[in-house]
Order: structure tokens, then sequence, then C-alpha cells
């Protein structure tokens, strides 16, 4: 099956607008990722560096360790992403379609990448779904501070360390 | 808001609902997302900036007509500093990846090792940030500063706020279609249905706003000034400013049923509490509101506040305060040196704007403080 070609990005925007406001409303809070890797990761995070965690609040509230996950909204938020991604990849011919993800070169940024945005993430109290989409709707300081700062800066180190896989 | 439910009844509709959108808008594939940051594919713009103006736009609609409690809503913390660093570094991450911790658990669920890849570093990354932690510390805030909003930051209306957003985000779609397209200018400055609802309800909003009296989301703010204390000045501080002729200093008088033999406090005007509404300010002034307790004083302050009047102060324990600390101080019980610098600076006060000061005990008897009248 050929891919599907991808939605109209403004049509998209308005629709995870539409979902960003039922869950503000509904669950009173916004949509997350990163939130729900520190839950995962606290108890390892504790693990790794024991004592280091406990003694600080900046970073236990940050690794918060008393949430129990299959009770944890953001992180069963974050199984629906991953159900709900799975399912409309295989309807629209997308699943393993993609040729270009598996260079060693690409899945090396992509470690590197992810390890970086995990740390990042946790100093700025959110990612790009957590705190530049849903602080930015609620019109929060932190959020407009980082959305130029991220972006900023992702546009730097693109221009600086090309990906040819990507074709940058 | 459904609180009575368990968490997964609202967070896996809306988790699955995220992840469609995400995979259909091809934000789950980093050459999409490449193609945004080197300025060939605007799409990461739109999703992002639609999504938030949508979400903004309905949550102030929502709001204005009472149909949600912002204070209801969750908001994520405002530390600058650690922000400001920890947005350099996940940018840096996101460039490499050419993913987000969202988009990455897309990409991993449409069969991409990147995706997978991405993940992994994520979790990595995540559970090894206390290991890194020491060498961050000088940037992070024990604490950070709950509820921080541009409209209260700022101190300018939401409506404003609101209003300049939309203006950004439809500029940032205008300036995709000329970077993907080259077309003409005339061309790409004809706005999009959405694009014209957004701005026509944005505009919209900033006037009903800046017309209510307590606009919503508001009110966190002042609270937290009140919480600091930021919102007081202490007697023998104003009788300083009186004295030193302090430049564009204004005490007003909020008593009530005051006369003509009333004593007021040298250059204070009375005001009456319902004449607040009306009372023009200028920004160069520094407002100095008293009552006989503080109580009238500081709900006055609270109206000039809503009002966004933020130059006002208030004496803290009003004309009691005045009578006992300047008109009639009284000598340390025991004489320690801050103490004792403290009184005679209040003593030179007391002499200079009329009054006596009570005289230091010869027999030992504790010369006890006069009752203050705790009135409003």
């Amino acid at each position: 099956m050929t891919p599907r070609p991808y939605m109209d990005g403004a049509r998209a925007g308005i629709a995870l607008g539409l979902v960003l406001l039922a869950s503000f409303v509904l669950a009173g809070r916004g949509i997350g990722a990163s939130g729900a890797f520190a839950v995962a990761a606290a108890p390892v995070a504790g693990a790794v560096t024991p004592g280091s965690v406990a003694g600080s609040t900046a970073l236990s509230d940050r690794l918060p360790r008393e949430f129990v996950p299959w009770n944890d909204w953001i992180v069963l938020e974050l199984l629906g992403v991953l159900v709900g991604a799975g399912i409309s990849a295989r309807l629209s011919g997308r699943w393993r379609a993609a040729t270009n993800d598996r260079t060693a070169g690409r899945v090396s940024r992509a470690l590197a990448g992810g390890a970086l945005m995990g740390l990042g993430a946790r100093l700025a109290w959110g990612c790009t779904s957590g705190l530049a989409l849903s602080g930015g709707a609620l019109l929060s300081t932190g959020a407009w501070l980082f959305i130029p700062l991220a972006f900023g800066t992702a546009i730097l180190v693109t221009m600086l360390a090309r990906d040819p896989s990507l074709g940058t | 808001m459904l609180d009575h439910v368990h968490p997964a009844v609202t967070a896996i509709p809306i988790g699955i609902a995220f992840g469609i959108i995400l995979e259909r808008s091809g934000l789950g594939d980093p050459r999409v997302i490449a193609g945004q940051l080197i300025g060939r594919n605007f799409t990461v713009v739109r999703v992002m900036f639609g999504a938030i103006v949508t979400a903004m736009l309905g949550l102030a609609w929502a709001s204005a007509a009472g149909l949600v409690d912002m204070g209801s809503i969750a908001m994520p913390p405002t530390d600058l500093p650690a922000q400001a660093l920890g947005a350099v570094v996940f940018g840096g991450g996101f460039a490499l990846a050419a993913l987000c911790p969202g988009t990455a658990c897309v990409a991993a669920s449409s069969g991409r090792r990147d995706g997978l890849a991405a993940v992994a570093g994520m979790f990595a990354g995540t559970a090894l940030t206390p290991a890194i932690w020491p060498a961050l510390a000088g940037f992070v805030a024990e604490v950070p500063t709950e509820n921080a909003t541009l409209a209260s930051d700022l101190g300018v209306p939401t409506g404003l706020v609101v209003l300049l957003i939309t203006i950004a985000a439809v500029l940032a779609m205008i300036l995709g279609r000329g970077l993907e397209t080259r077309a003409s200018v005339g061309s790409l400055l004809r706005l999009s249905t959405p694009e014209s609802v957004a701005l026509a309800l944005a505009a919209a909003f900033a006037l009903v706003d800046a017309r209510s009296t307590l606009p919503a989301g508001r009110t966190g703010a002042i609270a937290a000034e009140i919480a600091h204390e930021h919102d007081h000045v202490d007697a023998l501080e104003l009788a300083t400013w009186i004295r030193e002729g302090r430049a564009g200093l204004r005490v007003v008088d909020v008593r009530e049923h005051l006369d003509t033999a009333t004593y007021l406090i040298p250059g204070a005007v009375p005001v009456d509490l319902e004449d607040l509404d009306t009372l023009r300010v200028r920004d160069s002034e520094q407002v100095v509101l008293y009552s006989d307790g503080g109580a009238h004083a500081a709900q006055a302050w609270v109206l000039l506040r809503v009002r966004g009047i933020r130059n006002a102060l208030v004496l803290k324990d009003g004309m009691a305060a005045w009578e006992d600390e300047v008109l009639s101080p009284l000598p340390p019980a025991t004489p320690d040196d801050s103490a004792t610098v403290r009184f005679a600076r209040a003593r030179a006060l007391s002499m200079w704007f009329g009054g006596f000061p009570r005289l230091v005990p010869v027999d030992g008897a504790p010369v006890t403080r006069s009752r203050r009248r705790r009135t409003c």
C-alpha cells in the first residue's frame, strides 16, 4: 500500500487545538509527553543515583516517585498516543514504510537527541507538548520563553549539523 | 471537569486523538520536522500555532462566558533561568533527533527505528538527569513560580496578549506560505477563513476583556503579590518618605466619616471608597492607602490593582500604626543596638511630625503600648 499524503497542517492544528481544549475542560490539564517519561523513569533515576533525588525538592518535583504509572493521567495519555499513532500509521499505509530510519547515523542522532531532550525537558518543566503547546495556550510565561529559545537553538543546530538522510 | 472518574477515562481517548493527529499531519516523520527547522516546510508551525491559537481562543471565550474556571486548569510552572537552559538543551536534542518527545512516540508507533531510538534516548536522558543535576543547580529555583502568565508578569490585559499571539501566529502562517511557494506578496496576505475567524475572535475578546472589571486569570497574580507582601509599607518608612518630600508620593485616606477636625497624615487627601473606581493615577506616582486598622485600605488596594493600577501600597496597620510608631513611639523595653537606633530614628520623625515620643521608663515600670483600635 502506498502511503497516503499527510493532512493539511492548519487543519491538523485546529483539530489538535480542539483536543487540547477538551483536555483542559474535561481533565483540567493540558496534553503532554515528557511528563510520562518522568513518571516512568523516576524509579530508575532513584536507583542510578541514590539519595540525589530525595535531596532536592527541585529534582524530586521533576522526577515524581509518588505516581503509579497505570493510574497516572500523563502515562495513560501517552499510551493513548502510541495506540492512536499506531492505528493511524497502519490505516494510512505508513507502518514500517520509511526507508531512511535505520542508518547508524540516523539512529545514533535520534538516541543522542532523545537523551538531550530528556534532560532539557526535566530542566524546563516540559517539552514541546506539555510546555510549549499546553503552556502556550494558557499564556504561561515559561512556555513563551521556551518556544523561541528551543526553536531558535534547534534551527541553529540543524544548520550546523546537517543530516543528509533527512535532506538537510 | 471529570475529576470523579479514573484518569484513564479522559487520558486514553485524548491520547489516542493526539496520536492520530500527530501521525496524520506528518509530525512523526523526521523529514517534516527537519524541513521546518531549515525553513522549507511549515507543517510544525501550522500544527503548533494552529493548536495554540484554537485552544487559547476556546478557553478565552469559554472563561469569559463563565463556562470554564481558569483556576481549575493546571498550568506548567515558571522558572525562567532553568527553562532557558532547558530550552537550549532541548532544542539541541530536538534538532539532532528531528523528533520531539511526543512525535518520537508517534515515529516509534509507525515502526521507525529512529523513533524507537529517540524514545530510548528520552528515557535514558530523563533517568540520568540526577547524575548531571549538581552541575545545574545554580540555574534552578528550588520552588518555581506557579501560574505565572504573560499578562500578569508584563502587567497587560489578558485580551491584549491573546490578540498579539493570534497576530503572531497569522504572520507565521503567512511567512510559511511565502517561503514554501514564493508567491506574490498580494496573494500571501490573503487570509484563509480560519485565520480571519481567529483574528476576529481574538480582537473581540480583547475588547470584552478590556471592558470587564475582573478579567479571567488575573486574580491569581494579585493574590501572589499580596502573599509576597509586595503590597505594603510600614509607618516609619512612610514618615521618612513624607519628610524627604519623595517625588510623586500621594497619600490617600480612605477612612469613612471624616470631618474637618479629623487628624490626617500630613499631605494626605481623603477619597471615598466609592470614588476609587474613577480615581486617576499617573504612572509616576506612588500611592499609599491608609485606613484606621488597614482592612479598608487593603480592600481599596485590591480595587485599584484590579483596575490595573500597580503603583499603590497599603500603610501596614493603618492609622493605628502611624499613631503608635510615628506620633508616639515607644522606647524599646530591652535596649539593644538596633532597637535603640530605630527608636532614635522614630523619635526624630515624631518630633518632626509634631508627635510626642514616650519617655524611657525610670522606675522600671513597664510602659505598655496604647491599645490599638482595630477597626476598618
